[in-house]
């Protein structure tokens, strides 16, 4: 009983310096959404969320099975040289530890699945609701092997570019974007034949979504920072499936602005293309 | 040396037919056979842009080839000519060249699995060497072109997933001791295990030497439809892996039979060993999920052969990536079940405690199986429709709970125990911590809002390497040095053991640790060249790659020097009490001179515990068996 004891306390006291380490290392950040380090926009925050209580769950159950190990190891080792017999104690089961262990395990996971899982979609599946995303801005994305191609049509922007003629995405802050992503635009030519999956991720958007041939999907984004590749490289646009040789260079500046600003880059593009 | 035989049967025995080495001539033959095939396809299918080899041409050649080999190993003169009456030669059973041969003993056959998959562990961890050099630098250096660079990931990937992870420890260690873990002289199917085992080298060599057919970039999963425009290599990279499979899906059969009616008397099913548990849950896995993605790959051949447009863009290119999962996941489990069950193996003899909740233990085993085929689209959550976002990532939540009954039985085993911490115990506690990161990593994952950020960048290349690698393959070490009294008679130094081990491990978590980090800042998998932001970190894990790979190659050099070179040791050295060490190390042709008997649990322990072998007299039983 003794060990129990002595196991249970180790248990608890760094599960809790855990505990307060955890939370130390997710308050370091400046937004104080931990490690997870994709919060630019609203669905980076809810899977920031998520991430920061999971790692709270965690924290006790690697201590209890990393300290159980390290607690056999010390405790329960046969001394060097000591003639081998059996253990003096040969519990063969414990109705309690064991029926303890399958509901705190099956417990464990209901809670992770409704929350942060279950709970975290809704606000997901929240997000994408038009009705809660007024006057969004469009963007056609369109990818292919191997380039982004972002346009504006409420803009009459076909093709977005930087001054060096690279494909570029600019969004106006805190306003709900309309991602509209498909693999086909009908301002460029393209072998619809040899048409692959892409990934479209922003990494700092914390969200990616797949681009499938022949389909189109739509996802609701708000960017809610103002960053830019320049200053955080995190901040683009990688395709995040493998899609053919090209994959590693796939990938587009992004710009997240004022929407006065935005409104000014807008008028600069159009009277451009 | 030949073994000894009765006088009668020794005189009705040719002599062995072979003129010179099997592997030779089955080389030879498999040539012969490949151009056969690939001059018929190209007479019957000629192509104007190709004088000979055309798509369908290496695809029928590769067929004939196989063919070719297999008969040239053993089985035109040990299958088909008894089969037109000719008497069936005898296969040697003595001398190094047997590994090189047909076999029919369990123990020859577990060796040569043994063997191809180490050879293949080195060959792909060499490549995997070669990617992390690469990775040192955000730009290209060592693979001038990213096509490269991805065939090298598809290979590493492919090999290590159908040679090494499901081979290793079902049809190397499984076929070795199952056998002798439930009492027995032979497998169920001796003449096809026989031929099994030689499927590996072939699948080996033709993934391998895929990209002289035409690069591919698909990674080891021949995503559609991306595999539908990329280079024919991929034709090699369906026939590689269905030859493999084919390989693993002979042993589950085998071994469950086996299993099922060849133990010995007195093993019930509450008796059986908890490896030869792991190795039946494993097996029927493997019958289950194998032809589905062997019929999978066939049709991804043709389709690619003529084409199909079942999987391509005029298709459903989602429907391979669910047909590809659906076995992909229950994969994961195949690589790591017979892992759970060594570690219950070795636990109680090294503690010499008895095995706790073993029931629970066993469940563990059986539910992981059941669920195992419930959860695959988790590897979808970014090309899903919403809707089936929250089943899939229920079933992924639960099937951590029989996971967890390993750890349960595992931790019930150690508390109070009396641990002997020799080289095995250390690699079964650091392999029970890895996984743990492994599976904490995978509640991250399981999760749809942080999945649909962490999803296919460095965090879930660390997460599933730390549940294969840091789960299996220091799994597959502990069974190593656990074993190699038996294998060989001889034992490992326990200073170079444990130095090794604790090489490894360091090394090991040194690399991968910094994957979830590189992934959380934006690392994605499948690039040659990134951002240069992330170079710092990718120089340092790299760093810790080569300290990793130069760790296996301790661990193998020491295992294979303590089998040719090592101290001899009694023929029980742990005295454990499972039937492979009740006979002489190593074990006999035909393991056991007299069947041992059964009559308690292998794993109770304690004082006035009877012993669980009874070894009748000779007289008792029948003679001649």
């Amino acid at each position: 009983m003794g060990s129990v004891l002595v196991f249970g306390l180790l248990w608890v006291v760094i599960s809790l310096l855990g505990e307060w380490g955890a939370t130390t290392w997710i308050n370091s950040a400046p937004d104080g959404t931990g490690p997870y380090f994709g919060t630019a926009s609203n669905l980076g925050v809810i899977g920031a969320h998520a991430f920061d209580f999971l790692v709270w769950v965690a924290v006790p159950i690697f201590v209890f099975v990393v300290l159980m190990i390290i607690f056999a190891m010390i405790k329960f080792r046969a001394k060097r040289g000591e003639k081998v017999i059996d253990a003096p104690k040969q519990t063969r089961n414990n109705k309690v530890f064991v029926g303890s262990w399958i509901l705190i395990s099956i417990l464990v996971n209901l809670l992770v699945w409704l929350h942060p899982n279950a709970s975290g979609l809704e606000q997901v599946f929240a997000a994408q609701l038009p009705a809660n995303n007024p006057n969004p801005l469009v963007v056609d994305v369109t990818a292919r092997q191997w380039e982004w191609i972002f346009s504006y049509p409420q803009y009459n922007i076909t093709q977005s570019l930087n001054a060096n003629g690279q494909d570029t995405l600019y969004l106006p802050v805190d306003r709900p974007v309309k991602f509209v992503l498909r693999s086909y635009d009908p301002f460029h030519t393209y072998d619809t034949a040899i048409d692959v999956i892409h990934g479209f991720w922003i990494p700092a958007f914390g969200v990616k979504y797949d681009v499938i041939p022949g389909e189109t999907r739509v996802i609701y984004i708000t960017a809610t920072k103002l960053i830019s590749t320049e200053q955080n490289p995190m901040a683009r646009v990688q395709c995040s499936e493998v899609c053919g040789p090209g994959h590693p260079y796939m990938e587009a500046n992004l710009h997240v602005v004022t929407g006065l600003a935005f409104a000014k880059w807008a008028k600069q593009q159009a009277s451009r293309s | 040396m030949a073994q000894p035989l009765p006088k009668g049967q020794m005189a009705s025995m040719p002599k062995r037919i072979a003129p010179w080495p099997p592997v030779l001539r089955a080389f030879l033959w498999a040539g012969i056979g490949f151009v056969v095939l690939a001059a018929i396809a190209a007479w019957l299918d000629p192509s104007p842009n190709s004088p000979y080899l055309t798509a369908v041409g290496s695809v029928a050649g590769w067929f004939g080839a196989l063919i070719g080999w297999l008969l040239g190993i053993g089985g035109y003169d040990y299958i088909v000519r008894p089969m037109m009456g000719y008497p069936t030669p005898r296969v040697r059973t003595s001398g190094w060249r047997r590994y090189y041969e047909y076999a029919l003993d369990h123990k020859v056959i577990g060796l040569q699995y043994l063997g191809a998959s180490t050879g293949t562990f080195l060959v792909a961890g060499l490549i995997a060497m070669a990617m992390r050099f690469q990775l040192m630098n955000y730009q290209p250096t060592l693979f001038h072109y990213p096509e490269d660079y991805l065939n090298a990931v598809g290979i590493h990937g492919t090999l290590m997933m159908f040679t090494v992870a499901t081979v290793a420890m079902v049809g190397g260690l499984g076929n070795y001791f199952v056998p002798l873990m439930i009492g027995t002289r032979e497998t169920m199917f001796p003449k096809a295990s026989g031929i099994s085992v030689w499927l590996v080298p072939i699948g080996v060599l033709t993934i391998s030497m895929s990209p002289l057919l035409g690069q591919w970039s698909t990674g080891w999963r021949g995503y559609e439809p991306l595999a539908a425009s990329d280079g024919s290599g991929l034709l090699y990279y369906y026939l590689g892996v269905f030859a493999l499979t084919t390989s693993s899906l002979i042993v589950a059969i085998n071994l469950t039979a086996t299993i099922l009616f060849k133990r010995t008397k007195g093993m019930t099913w509450n008796r059986l060993p908890l490896f030869a548990w792991g190795i039946l849950t494993v097996s029927l896995l493997n019958i289950i999920w194998l032809p589905e993605i062997q019929a999978t790959f066939i049709l991804g051949m043709l389709d690619k052969v003529m084409p199909l447009n079942l999987f391509n863009v005029f298709g459903q290119p989602l429907g391979y990536e669910y047909l590809f999962w659906l076995f992909g996941h229950p994969e994961v489990y195949i690589v790591v079940i017979p892992a759970l069950a060594i570690w219950n193996e070795i636990l109680p003899v090294m503690g010499r405690k008895s095995l706790f909740a073993r029931p629970i233990a066993v469940l563990g085993l059986v539910f992981v199986m059941l669920l195992s085929g419930m959860v695959w689209a988790h590897h979808m959550f970014t090309m899903m429709r919403f809707s089936e976002m929250l089943p899939f990532s229920f079933f992924t939540e639960m099937i951590s709970i029989p996971t967890g009954f390993a750890y349960l039985a595992a931790i019930g085993t150690l508390w109070n125990s009396r641990l002997r911490i020799t080289t095995p115990t250390l690699l079964v506690l650091m392999s029970m911590f890895n996984f743990l990161i492994g599976g904490l990593t995978g509640l991250f994952l399981a999760d749809v809002p942080a999945n649909l950020q962490l999803h296919n960048t460095f965090f879930v290349v660390g997460h599933f390497h730390y549940t294969i690698i840091g789960g299996m393959v220091f799994s597959w070490m502990a069974a190593m040095y656990y074993w190699l009294p038996k294998f060989s008679g001889r034992t490992y130094s326990e200073f170079w053991g444990k130095l090794g081990a604790i090489w490894v491990f360091i090394a090991f978590n040194a690399t991968f640790l910094n994957f979830f980090i590189l992934g959380l800042h934006g690392m994605n998998r499948w690039v040659s060249a990134y951002p240069k932001y992330l170079q710092p970190e990718n120089f340092w894990t790299s760093i810790a790659a080569f300290f990793l790979g130069a760790g296996f190659g301790i661990n193998i050099i020491h295992i294979v020097w303590a089998w040719i070179k090592g101290p001899k040791v009694k023929e029980n050295p742990w005295d454990a009490k499972t039937l492979e060490w009740q006979t002489s190390s190593p074990p006999p042709a035909k393991n056991f001179d007299v069947l041992p008997e059964v009559v308690g649990s292998f794993y109770t322990y304690g004082d006035n515990v009877p012993d669980p072998v009874v070894i009748p007299s000779v007289q008792e039983q029948t003679p001649g068996l």
